[in-house]
């Protein structure tokens, strides 16, 4: 690719640019920890060029910029009340290209096990007598409620995959998440199956991408990148089932982080 | 050239030696199983070892490498990169090596693969006699790969306090003087070393219950065989079973640029011919999208297809692919069940 094309895919991406030529990329969460937005802080500490690539004109968690003059934005957490969905589309108005950041943002993660509860239920759980004070409806991932253009998937987000995706951005291609599992990654690392150990692990199921981590460390995969496009259900409920699991822990297992996935909505 | 031996309290000295002038790969204890990596202290080496997770093709054709880099300020101009370093894998299994020769075929095929040949042009390889089966699912004997008299520099067996070393080629021989102290073997070692074999044989058991060489000739005939949708509802096409096999080669290729987008390298990473994505092109067609289609292409290719393309069957029986299953699909299993449903009067 030539350096003139290479510009030319940068243009097509970020039309609106600040004088610097750079795209204005803006950081914004709703429901959740805001971890992913800490890893884009920590992923600084090895990609400081990141902020040379781009200009953060909206990083609440990282800075006192508030702009709305933005390219690309980065978008973390769930969608859970009603009148998140106004502030999320005023985004998605805005940005060229809308980014969900991290497992909340891309597949409703953790926040979506409230869906399987009864409504009344969890509102009195975590609101207590003032339930009625607080609208709240079920979790959602941002695509339930506008067009997302990519994702950075996981619970953390992964570092060096965040750092590929802006790569991708910036020269105008499809960012490069997997759709292979992470069996794949843990094979490449040459790691002892977790199954081999007498361990559970979603790995079979579950979006690779984050190098294996967990299993690299001796933890069975969670699920908490989402589960790939086709996956063999009935095959890894099988397996699960020789694994030791009843049906429910193997329910369990499939909605830790993808009841959205599951359910929907769900009892909401 | 003749017979050698080598008493096992050399093998550690010997070993530190080759460490000071080459990468030395071997077998080493990984959780409870077994992986060849690079020793950094000869006593971490398992000559004991059963059967590693990922076949040593990993010190050959690594999971992911460099293969350029592109410069894309000021113009447009490429390098080759070769990270390729004078290389030793001690302690191969016979079903490696002669997976090694299938590679060797593959990659110097239509278009050499410089990166693979190069590295192996720089790599010497000390394999070992297997006497034992891994476990109950190698199969070796049935492939005919339990042995090997070639594709080695130096061949060890275990004949109680040493190895006899058989040496290969003349570079095995120059390794062997300048770094071990071998000694010629006597009538007693040669005597030994048969025992050795002869109680070797009958340990292994055949697992096919047909000969090997009719493999093709089976397979030609199974294209529409009902066992390959069976298959295709147990597999998870999670690509353990070809990223574990020791003659799979197919790989990747991905560009990624830096933040600066004045450079790029190229890297290329194996690939799985049962993930989903793997035939899929760039109209969004995916020619093979039914995990029945994706067995049915491994087991033809490890059975027929390179067979017929490179003279050597794609199966080495080392079972690495049923151990790593976790839906129990089984090639020995399957190419059974294929040969009794064809010759059932």
């Amino acid at each position: 690719m030539s350096k003139e094309q290479v510009a030319g895919h940068k243009e097509q991406v970020a039309g609106r640019k600040s004088q610097n030529g750079k795209p204005k990329v803006a950081f914004f969460d709703f429901a959740s920890c805001e971890g992913c937005q800490l890893t884009v802080v920590d992923s600084l500490q090895t990609h400081l060029d990141l902020l040379d690539a781009v200009e953060i004109v909206n990083f609440r968690e990282a800075a006192t910029l508030d702009g709305w003059d933005f390219d690309i934005a980065f978008v973390e957490g769930s969608i859970t009340r009603p009148k998140d969905e106004e502030r999320l589309k005023r985004i998605r108005e805005q940005a060229k290209i809308l980014v969900a950041l991290g497992a909340c943002a891309d597949t409703g993660c953790v926040n979506a096990l409230k869906n399987l509860q009864p409504p009344e239920e969890v509102r009195r759980y975590v609101y207590g007598e003032h339930a009625d004070w607080y609208e709240t409806y079920a979790a959602r991932p941002l695509s339930a409620v506008v067009k997302v253009d990519a994702v950075v998937p996981g619970c953390p987000i992964d570092r060096e995959e965040f750092v590929e995706v802006v790569k991708a951005l910036l020269v105008g291609k499809k960012p490069p998440v997997p759709d292979y599992p992470v069996c794949v990654e843990c094979k490449l690392k040459g790691n002892v199956c977790i199954f081999h150990m007498g361990g559970i692990c979603m790995g079979p199921v579950t979006r690779a991408g984050c190098g294996a981590i967990c299993p690299t460390y001796g933890d069975g995969c969670e699920g908490c990148r989402g589960i790939i496009s086709h996956p063999n259900e009935n095959a890894m409920e099988e397996v699960l089932d020789e694994a030791g699991l009843t049906v429910d822990d193997i329910m369990h297992y499939f909605t830790m982080f993808n009841a959205y996935r599951e359910v929907g909505t769900g009892k909401w | 050239m003749r017979l050698r031996v080598l008493p096992k309290e050399q093998v550690p000295d010997m070993v530190r030696a080759l460490m000071a002038d080459y990468r030395v790969w071997g077998p080493k204890a990984k959780g409870p199983q077994f992986a060849f990596e690079p020793l950094y202290d000869p006593a971490e080496m398992r000559l004991d070892y059963n059967i590693s997770i990922l076949s040593p093709k990993v010190a050959l054709q690594p999971p992911q490498e460099r293969i350029a880099v592109f410069h894309l300020d000021g113009g447009f101009s490429v390098e080759p990169v070769l990270e390729v370093e004078p290389t030793v894998i001690f302690g191969m299994h016979t079903c490696d090596l002669h997976a090694l020769e299938l590679l060797d075929r593959a990659f110097s095929a239509d278009f050499p693969d410089a990166h693979y040949l190069e590295r192996r042009k720089q790599t010497l390889i000390i394999s070992i006699e297997c006497l034992q089966p891994c476990d109950e699912h190698s199969f070796c004997k049935s492939m005919g790969t339990w042995t090997a008299d070639e594709g080695y520099d130096l061949h060890l067996t275990d004949i109680g306090d040493a190895y006899t070393v058989h040496v290969g080629t003349e570079a095995g021989e120059a390794l062997l003087a300048k770094y071990a102290q071998a000694r010629p073997a006597a009538d007693a070692d040669v005597r030994r070393l048969n025992e050795v074999m002869s109680a070797k044989w009958p340990r292994f058991q055949h697992r096919l219950n047909f000969d090997a060489a009719e493999l093709p000739s089976l397979l030609a005939t199974a294209y529409d065989h009902p066992i390959w949708a069976e298959l295709g509802d147990r597999c998870l096409s999670c690509g353990s079973c070809t990223n574990v096999c020791p003659t799979c080669y197919c790989f990747n290729v991905i560009d990624s640029p830096d933040l600066s987008l004045k450079e790029a390298v190229r890297l290329r990473r194996w690939d799985s011919c049962q993930l989903d994505e793997f035939a899929r092109v760039a109209s969004g067609e995916n020619f093979r999208e039914a995990r029945a289609a994706r067995q049915r292409h491994r087991m033809f290719r490890k059975g027929k297809w390179l067979y017929e393309r490179f003279g050597k069957l794609g199966c080495v029986g080392c079972g690495r692919c049923i151990r790593a299953c976790l839906t129990h699909i089984n090639i020995v299993d399957t190419f059974n069940a294929i040969h009794a449903s064809q010759h059932r009067r």
